[in-house]
């Protein structure tokens, strides 16, 4: 009772009490109000590091059957994700900015006749050269699987306008329905608003996990080689409506009417090469070791040596179980895959002369095994 | 001279000098303010001075202006003091404006929809100045509201203060109180957390319950807006919180400060008798007069209160936030809000209806009856002892029954389970798993087992215990472990090979250790248990913690793990007699940014 007679019964001493607590509060807001930018700044890091914990998890359950645990991509199923094309690293800028820059002194010291420095810099460039070429020898592994070093960036290939955090949000949150003509499945919509089961939130931790896997200038050949697999890209089709078009073979046309058709063409194999190992068709993408689908080396020697000799085959040509094979994949499954992954619209895609040309090429991959 | 119909300022200071003119403009605007008041009459009342003219001019403000005209010029001096009211009734009325102003601020960077709602918090907490501040006052002033009013509600019963002529101002209150409990409730949904929705659905499955069945499935569709808790519910929930349960609230605030005025503030159970109407009869000689006394204590007691909620709220309280409400996730442990914990212990000791519904309307029932059921001529506390009595029987009830409502009583999680979540879970409920708040640089990858902490049969040689662990998993068992690991936890790995915990991770060697001493709480539920922590690093700062579980199989019934005759486990054994193995895992990420401790938003 005496804090009560000292504090609250004397009028003085009311208004000295509220006086300072009022100031106090005044203090305290001051120094909330300092510490505020800070405060913010803080929440927003730690937010976005527990968004990439989730993120992780959701990766871990839904992408990396086809992604890859590592996000490394799994052949002749998806892309690699923690892949230095995605966040666009170019291991030979540093040496392109070099070349361009003594390129240009070249051009200058060459107008004024000073013949010694033009000596001394044909000598930087060409073993600039060898230490590119010596780069790119060992990107090989990452080559052989579809990385193109010269243009490395999967946005710039794309012709991507907007930002790589949209372009993974967007890819994740509406699929790539398309992509079924170059993967054994498509990318599905994975966002609630578009069919699938994320929420908007859940979109954004995939992405900042995803994103978290950027490591800028740090990237090592290593790592780019361990990717497993790369980018497909899809035609332009806008690179497709140019020009008089063919017309395409027909999903549904029987073996027999497609023989027919196919006597009125003959194949080029070096088109069939470069049809093969296109972004049209992408049949490389699938065909390029033996996991998700026979590999093409070999493909005419395993024809002629096992699967002419197949019963159910009897009577057949090579070029003509090729040609069934590519039109009507479900006809037969090569033992030891899975059926039904090959795509079954190359017929309402490829016209007679492309498919000749492919299975001219395929004639070609006579090596034996 | 002024081409005004009345003398203009310029006109005073022509006649008589700047300085008087615009003092006496100043007074006459203070005057009208005040309703009565000049500034001679302001400064004599704070001085603590008689009022120096009359009639009065302390008690005009209550006789002409608006807003003293709902304040008595003076009260009973018995009431003034700490005791009897403790200030509880004025807390109350306090944290009523409290939350009004503190919730317009967040409503404006609100939108109730389950789309934006969460993004909205995030927002407030992110990008909003003074967001987090306004939020933790709001969140810290609603828990605090629902407490206070309760204690003015106890303290109103032990000073009896609801007899006769107060009975229905006891029942505005109970009115108050339930608006209170409700409108806490309702804005429990907004932030649209996993906390939010989990404990808003325990609350609204009351409803469900309601018989019957056709009321109950429409109360509950009325309230939630759907089967489950989803936009409509979102909106519902919103609505009921800034806009029907306030307009009840406020009505019935005047209705009850009403009452108070009417019949007085009840005095001191010994210094006023049954019956008795104070507000009417106050001897000149105990008046303590609003102005200056009463004002000055109640501006000093809106500062000192103010002061301590933005104390707590600037070092010691922060409102929380947990992960995006998940319709598909109910997290182990969810729980009603504290006070409504009574009721879901109350649903534990058996039918839905009965204790869910039917018990909580007659508690009800009971506060809103006491005044016409407790007629006793006295108020004083010597006299009602039986009434005491009732009070703290019930009030154990109520602290017995809100302990019940607790996750930790009575709700049968395997042990394994339990386990798991205790060392991984996500910040919830002022609690986070055993491994989470390791610092980060402590997370050593590698590949540990609680077998390092077994080492009684091995001499205390911490390297053999180890050894031998792995000796023991090479083989059938590593099969197995990597296939659970690669397939169910999605954990990338190419072999087993267990590594003595790290000396300089003190923190994570206590994680292990305390994980080592969970799994042997369980002897016959999860005989032989022993259990790996394995931490790897997918990405540059976000490490991986996976904890995996393995114990011998024993049939389970109901639950509870099946004893012979001796009390021992009865194990699953498969067709060639041999013990079965059962695996049980979690994963958890750590990013180097995440700050597990201090709390979020700290």
């Amino acid at each position: 009772m005496k804090l009560n007679r000292l504090i609250f019964e004397r009028l003085d001493h009311r208004i000295l009490v509220g006086t300072v607590s009022f100031l106090a509060i005044m203090v305290l807001v001051g120094w909330i109000w300092i510490n505020e930018n800070a405060r913010m700044a803080a929440f927003e890091s730690q937010y976005l590091a527990r968004s990439i914990e989730r993120g992780a998890e959701l990766f871990g359950s839904s992408c990396s059957t086809c992604h890859g645990i590592d996000g490394r991509g799994a052949l002749g199923v998806a892309p690699g994700l923690n892949n230095p094309d995605i966040f666009g690293h170019n291991f030979l800028a540093e040496i392109d900015t070099q070349v361009d820059a003594l390129n240009l002194e070249r051009t200058e010291v060459e107008a004024q006749g000073n013949t010694d420095r033009v000596t001394e810099i044909d000598a930087e460039l060409a073993t600039l050269q060898t230490q590119r070429d010596s780069l790119i020898t060992q990107m090989q592994p990452a080559v052989a699987l579809g990385y193109n070093p010269e243009s490395p960036s999967r946005l710039v290939n794309l012709g991507w306008g907007s930002t790589l955090h949209n372009f993974i949000y967007s890819t994740i949150s509406s699929g790539r329905p398309v992509s079924e003509s170059y993967w054994s499945q498509p990318m599905p919509a994975w966002a609630q608003a578009n069919g699938g089961s994320l929420r908007p939130d859940q979109l954004e931790d995939l992405t900042n996990f995803i994103l978290n896997w950027d490591q800028g200038d740090d990237w090592t050949i290593e790592e780019l080689n361990s990717v497993r697999q790369f980018a497909i890209y899809p035609i332009n089709p806008a690179t497709v409506s140019a020009g008089p078009q063919e017309p395409p073979v027909g999903a549904t046309t029987t073996i027999a009417d497609i023989m027919v058709g196919l006597q009125d063409v003959t194949g080029d194999p070096q088109s069939g090469d470069q049809l093969y190992h296109g972004v049209a068709f992408g049949c490389s993408g699938c065909h390029i070791n033996a996991v998700v689908a026979p590999l093409v080396d070999g493909t005419w020697t395993r024809v002629e040596t096992e699967r002419l000799l197949d019963p159910q085959f009897a009577g057949y040509t090579g070029e003509q179980y090729l040609a069934e094979s590519i039109i009507h994949p479900g006809a037969f499954t090569a033992p030891g895959y899975a059926p039904g992954l090959m795509p079954t619209t190359f017929g309402d895609r490829m016209s007679y002369q492309q498919l000749a040309d492919i299975v001219a090429y395929l004639k070609t991959q006579d090596q034996v095994e | 001279m002024s081409v005004l119909p009345f003398p203009s300022f310029l006109d005073d200071v022509k006649e008589k000098g700047l300085k008087r003119a615009a003092l006496e403009g100043v007074n006459e605007v203070v005057e009208r303010i005040t309703v009565g008041m000049n500034v001679q009459d302001i400064r004599e009342a704070l001085r603590g001075e008689p009022a120096s003219r009359k009639p009065n001019p302390r008690l005009q403000p209550h006789a002409d202006g608006f807003w003293l005209h709902m304040r008595p010029s003076y009260f009973h001096r018995s009431v003034t003091g700490i005791y009897p009211t403790f200030r509880l009734g004025w807390l109350s009325t306090y944290f009523v404006f409290f939350e009004t102003i503190t919730g317009i601020f967040l409503m404006i960077w609100y939108t109730p929809s389950p789309e934006v709602a969460y993004a909205n918090m995030l927002n407030i907490m992110s990008n909003v100045p003074f967001g987090q501040f306004i939020r933790d006052l709001h969140r810290l002033g609603a828990e605090a509201m629902v407490l206070i009013v309760f204690l003015h509600m106890l303290r109103t019963f032990f000073t009896g203060s609801y007899k006769k002529p107060r009975q229905f101002t006891w029942f505005s209150g109970v009115i108050l109180l339930i608006c209170t409990m409700f409108l806490s409730f309702s804005g429990y949904l907004l932030p649209w957390d996993q906390l939010a929705l989990w404990a808003v659905t325990i609350g609204a499955s009351m409803v469900e319950a309601s018989p019957p069945p056709v009321v109950g499935t429409n109360l509950n569709l009325l309230l939630r807006g759907g089967p489950d808790i989803g936009a409509n519910g979102l909106l519902r929930f919103y609505l009921l919180h800034v806009l029907a349960v306030p307009a009840v609230l406020f009505i019935f605030t005047g209705v009850h400060y009403y009452k108070v005025i009417i019949h007085g503030h009840s005095l001191p159970p010994a210094e006023e008798n049954i019956g008795e109407d104070t507000a009417k009869r106050v001897p000149l000689d105990k008046r303590v007069y609003f102005i200056p006394d009463i004002l000055t204590s109640e501006i000093m007691w809106i500062a000192v209160t103010t002061l301590v909620l933005v104390v707590l709220v600037t070092w010691f309280f922060h409102a929380p936030l947990e992960a995006h409400a998940d319709n598909q996730v109910t997290p182990l442990g969810t729980t009603a809000p504290w006070y409504f914990l009574w009721i879901q212990g109350a649903l534990k000791l058996g039918d839905k209806v009965l204790w869910g519904i039917i018990f909580p309307t007659l508690v009800i029932i009971f506060l809103i009856v006491i005044p016409y059921i407790d007629v006793t001529k006295s108020r004083r506390f010597a006299h009602r002892r039986f009434a005491f009595s009732v009070a703290f029987i019930l009030l154990s009830l109520l602290v017995f029954l809100s302990y019940m409502g607790l996750s930790e009583f009575g709700v049968k999680t395997s042990a394994d389970s339990e386990i798991l979540h205790e060392m991984l879970m996500e910040p919830a409920h002022n609690h986070m798993g055993t491994l989470r708040p390791i610092p980060y640089d402590q997370l050593v990858v590698g590949q540990f087992t609680t077998a390092q902490f077994e080492t009684e049969e091995f001499g205390g040689d911490i390297g053999t215990a180890i050894a031998h662990q792995n000796e023991a998993v090479a083989g059938d068992l590593e099969e197995i472990l990597l296939a659970y690991l690669n397939s169910t936890l999605h954990l990338s790995v190419s072999s087993i090979n267990f590594v003595p915990l790290p000396a300089d991770a003190p923190e994570l060697m206590d994680g292990v250790a305390t994980l080592a001493h969970d799994i042997t709480q369980h002897p016959t539920e999860m005989p032989n248990a022993w259990a790996t922590v394995i931490i790897t690093q997918p990405q540059s700062g976000l490490k991986r913690v996976d904890v995996v579980i393995v114990w011998d199989e024993v049939q389970i019934e109901d639950g509870v793990p099946v004893l012979d005759e001796s009390g021992n486990p009865v194990f699953v054994l498969d067709e060639n007699g041999n013990r079965i193995q059962r695996i049980n895992g979690d994963t958890m990420f750590i990013h180097e940014d995440s700050q597990y401790f201090p709390a979020p938003g700290a």
